[in-house]
């Protein structure tokens, strides 16, 4: 793993680590509500600061923190035209499913590629440190992913036009 | 163990009419069969065998025939029959007039075959007629080429349609021939797939591997020798692969696999795509089951059964024949016993009822009625 990578991925480990206290809050507004304050924003002062950790302009990682709440969202390096295609179709195939995840938002936070929202539920069906490697550990293998998707196109296209230029040979 | 890889989809000869021309052939006793076979979108073929004439079988083909975009003739041309008579004489016969609605009948005479040996050869070989009409068609469009433009430098490019909506364009100089394909896709990522292919041939066609193959470019602006053609043409987003074909290629039985190849361009580009699409489809969804497999190992009860994401396949429901709902659907007793709990039914009542006898409506006591504020 490349050193800024793993930089990069220790940094939002230890913000995850940080970030995932959450409790039961009920909705302040509405009575007999409980719902992701991260998300309906109803509350100023149940809301944390958002942290925006960096690896460079394409690969970016938001985490907004509430009181019952967390969310994650992140953008995924996109180096050319094939690249972005198939991230964005992976990434939607992965959005679309996301009721098999749990964790998975349906619809990405602007500006991002895939969003995670993680509530004090999750943490209690859920193990903390367990949930905190999974979301790193996804990380990780989406750009592995992506990178072995378009070096097998590649691959693919390589033996295409060999055999079909074997044919006039 | 060594593996062969074969480019199915090019194929000259038909593998289905090779199929039930081999059956055809093989059968004892030649039932009285017909066969109607479409292929590749619009090419149609028939085969008809008699009992009356065991050893013979009628094959009328019908193809979109290459034109030059201006004239498109329903008849095959003399010199296209010419070819088709020399597959092989002795088996071969044209049969006039062609079976309508086709452009052209074969009487096959299986008892001519020599040898059994060569009788999978010649059959491959008559199953393969699409292929031999239209590279004698593109060999003839070439040869009628004005003799005076190559003389005078000016080499005007041919447009040839094979599919209406993707013509493609030839230039013939005189020591090689130049054939450019516009390519054009609906979708943007078809595109993307489709230009990333294009480098692998470009790289693929320059590296030693295959250097006696035809040189290959792609370019996303029309080629030089496109200059003059109209706008609505050379309009693309794949832009346009161009291969210079040289004599090499086109040397005696060369030229119908080159022709071949050249008109399913296209085609296989597509269907590359395709296949492209289909494969990163199938990573996804097995890399999918994966995360969800590691998103499960995180929960705390620990005896928790790994759930596969289903798709949505439809589950038949499954019918439980108890003894209950048999006597209820051999009797019908939910009717009669309708039936014998009903009151009595007088004609008209309920009219009557509505009319003369209907209570004024009151509140309830369960209901409420808002308040208005003021």
């Amino acid at each position: 793993m490349a050193s800024s990578l793993r930089l990069y991925l220790t940094c939002i480990r230890n913000t995850l680590e940080a970030a995932m206290c959450l409790q039961n809050f009920p909705c302040q507004e509405v009575e007999r509500h409980n719902k992701p304050e991260v998300e309906m924003k109803t509350s100023p002062e149940l809301l944390l600061n958002p942290v925006v950790i960096c690896r460079n302009e394409a690969e970016k990682c938001l985490i907004e923190t509430s009181i019952n709440s967390l969310r994650i969202s992140l953008k995924v390096k996109q180096a050319d035209e094939l690249e972005n295609i198939l991230t964005k179709k992976f990434l939607r195939f992965l959005s679309m499913r996301a009721e098999a995840f749990q964790v998975l938002r349906r619809k990405p936070v602007q500006g991002y590629d895939i969003s995670f929202l993680i509530t004090n539920y999750h943490c209690e069906e859920m193990q903390k440190h367990k949930l905190i490697d999974f979301i790193v550990q996804f990380m990780e293998d989406i750009d592995k992913e992506i990178s072995e998707l378009k070096l097998s196109m590649n691959t693919r296209g390589r033996l295409v036009a060999t055999e079909f230029l074997k044919q006039f040979i | 163990m060594k593996t062969t890889t074969r480019m199915a989809f090019f194929e000259r000869a038909s593998p289905a009419l090779k199929h039930i021309l081999l059956q055809l052939y093989r059968a004892d006793k030649p039932p009285a069969v017909e066969h109607h076979l479409h292929e590749l979108g619009s090419l149609q073929y028939h085969v008809q065998s008699d009992a009356s004439e065991p050893h013979c079988a009628y094959m009328s083909v019908s193809t979109p025939l290459l034109s030059t975009g201006y004239s498109i003739s329903g008849e095959l041309p003399r010199y296209t029959l010419e070819t088709v008579k020399g597959i092989c004489p002795e088996v071969v016969e044209i049969v006039e007039p062609p079976r309508s609605g086709y452009q052209l009948t074969l009487k096959l005479t299986f008892t001519n075959i020599p040898r059994k040996k060569d009788a999978a050869k010649i059959i491959t070989e008559i199953s393969s007629v699409h292929a031999v009409i239209l590279s004698s068609q593109l060999r003839e469009l070439l040869r009628s080429v004005n003799e005076e433009e190559i003389t005078q430098g000016t080499y005007k490019p041919i447009k040839l349609v094979y599919h209406p909506r993707e013509p493609f364009y030839v230039v013939k100089q005189p020591e090689k021939l130049t054939a450019v394909f516009p390519i054009r896709f609906k979708e943007e990522s078809d595109v993307v797939i489709a230009k990333a292919f294009f480098q692998e041939l470009v790289n693929v066609g320059s590296s030693g591997g295959c250097a006696r193959a035809p040189a290959c470019y792609w370019s996303p602006i029309p080629p030089a020798e496109l200059r003059g053609e109209s706008i609505q043409d050379l309009s693309t987003n794949g832009g346009f692969v161009s291969f210079e074909i040289t004599a090499r290629h086109v040397e005696g039985k060369k030229l119908d696999k080159t022709v071949w190849n050249l008109l399913n361009f296209n085609a296989l580009v597509k269907y590359h795509v395709k296949c492209t699409k289909g494969f990163v489809q199938r990573r996804m969804r097995s890399r999918l089951d994966s995360f969800v497999e590691a998103l499960q190992q995180t929960s705390t009860k620990e005896d928790r059964p790994i759930e596969k994401v289903k798709g949505r396949a439809r589950v038949k429901k499954l019918i439980k024949f108890t003894r209950c709902t048999v006597l209820m659907k051999r009797w019908n007793l939910k009717k009669k016993i309708k039936r014998i709990r009903s009151r009595l039914r007088i004609h008209g009542f309920g009219k009557f009822q509505r009319r003369w006898l209907k209570l004024p409506s009151f509140s309830s006591v369960m209901r409420y009625q808002k308040l208005d504020k003021s």
